[in-house]
C-alpha cells in the first residue's frame, strides 16, 4: 500500500506532467525504439555500451531536442543523424515520452 | 615566390608569437575555474581539429574541482534552459564518461550548438573534459526509496 507521505508526491507528479505525457503513446514509443533505438541504447535506454549515452529517465523534452536537432543537422552526428531522419515529429515524441518513463538510470542532479 | 608551407609555418609562428605576446588577461569562465594559457591553444591550433590525439585519462578528483561551472544549471533538479530554447537541462550523474566527454568536444569544436555549452567547453582542455566526465560518471542512480 502506498505510503500516505507519498500522496502528495504522487499529485503533484501528476499535475505537473507536461501535457505531452498525455499526448504521447508510449506503446508505440516502444515498438519504434524496438525497430530504431534498441540496438544501441537498450530496450529502457540503459546503454552499456560507452559510446552511447543512456537515456532511461532521462527529461522528455531533452530527447526531442536532440532528437530534433539530429534530423535538423543542428547537432551533426552521422549514425544519429540517419536514425533521426527515418522519424516523424510523432515518433520523436513517442520515443522520448517512452525512453523518458522507464527507470532512471541517471542522477537527476549531481 | 613563396612556398604554400612556408607562409602556413610563418602563420603559425606569428601566432604563437602573438599569442605568447597575449596577457594573462584571458576570459575566466564562471566559477573562476583557470582558462587555458592562450599559447596552448595556439599550439596545438596547427593540429588537427578532430578528437584529441591520445584519449586524455580523467581524474574525477581534479572533475569534481571544475563543476562550479556545471552545477549552476546540471546540479539543480529540474532546471530549465531559457536561451534560446526552453528544455530540462539533460541529467548527466551517472552517464558514460565517453559519452560526456565526446558531447563537451563537440560543444568546444562546435559540432553541438548551445551558447553557454560552447562559452564553457571552449574555456576546458582536453584534460578537464576527461576530468569532468570521469566525476559525472560516478553519479549514483537515484532508487526508488531516495528521500524525495
Amino acid at each position: 500500500m502506498m505510503h500516505p507521505r507519498k500522496l502528495p508526491l504522487l499529485v503533484a507528479v501528476a499535475a505537473l506532467a507536461p501535457a505531452l505525457a498525455f499526448a504521447a503513446d508510449l506503446n508505440a514509443g516502444q515498438a519504434k525504439v524496438k525497430e530504431v533505438c534498441q540496438a544501441c541504447h537498450g530496450l529502457d535506454g540503459n546503454s552499456t555500451v560507452a559510446d552511447y549515452p543512456k537515456l532511461g529517465g532521462q527529461y522528455p523534452d531533452y530527447l526531442m531536442k536532440a532528437l530534433r536537432d539530429y534530423k535538423s543537422g543542428a547537432r551533426k552526428n552521422p549514425i544519429m543523424a540517419g536514425f533521426a531522419a527515418t522519424l516523424s515529429d510523432k515518433d520523436i515524441e513517442n520515443v522520448a515520452a517512452y525512453y523518458s518513463s522507464q527507470p532512471p538510470t541517471l542522477a537527476p542532479r549531481y | 615566390m613563396i612556398r604554400p608551407s612556408a607562409v602556413f609555418t610563418l602563420t603559425l609562428l606569428f601566432s604563437a608569437a602573438l599569442a605568447a605576446q597575449t596577457p594573462p588577461a584571458a576570459p575566466t569562465p564562471p566559477g573562476g575555474a583557470p582558462a587555458n594559457p592562450p599559447a596552448a591553444a595556439a599550439a596545438t591550433a596547427g593540429a588537427p581539429a578532430a578528437a584529441p590525439a591520445a584519449e586524455a585519462v580523467g581524474d574525477p578528483a581534479k572533475g569534481k574541482d571544475l563543476t562550479r561551472m556545471c552545477e549552476g544549471c546540471h546540479g539543480i533538479e529540474g532546471w530549465r534552459t531559457a536561451f534560446p530554447e526552453v528544455y530540462h537541462v539533460p541529467k548527466i550523474g551517472g552517464q558514460h564518461a565517453k559519452y560526456i566527454a565526446a558531447a563537451l568536444h563537440e560543444y568546444k569544436n562546435g559540432d553541438r550548438s548551445h551558447p553557454s555549452m560552447r562559452a564553457i567547453a571552449g574555456s576546458l582542455s582536453d584534460q578537464d573534459i576527461a576530468n569532468l566526465a570521469a566525476y559525472y560518471a560516478q553519479g549514483v542512480p537515484p532508487t526508488m526509496s531516495a528521500k524525495q
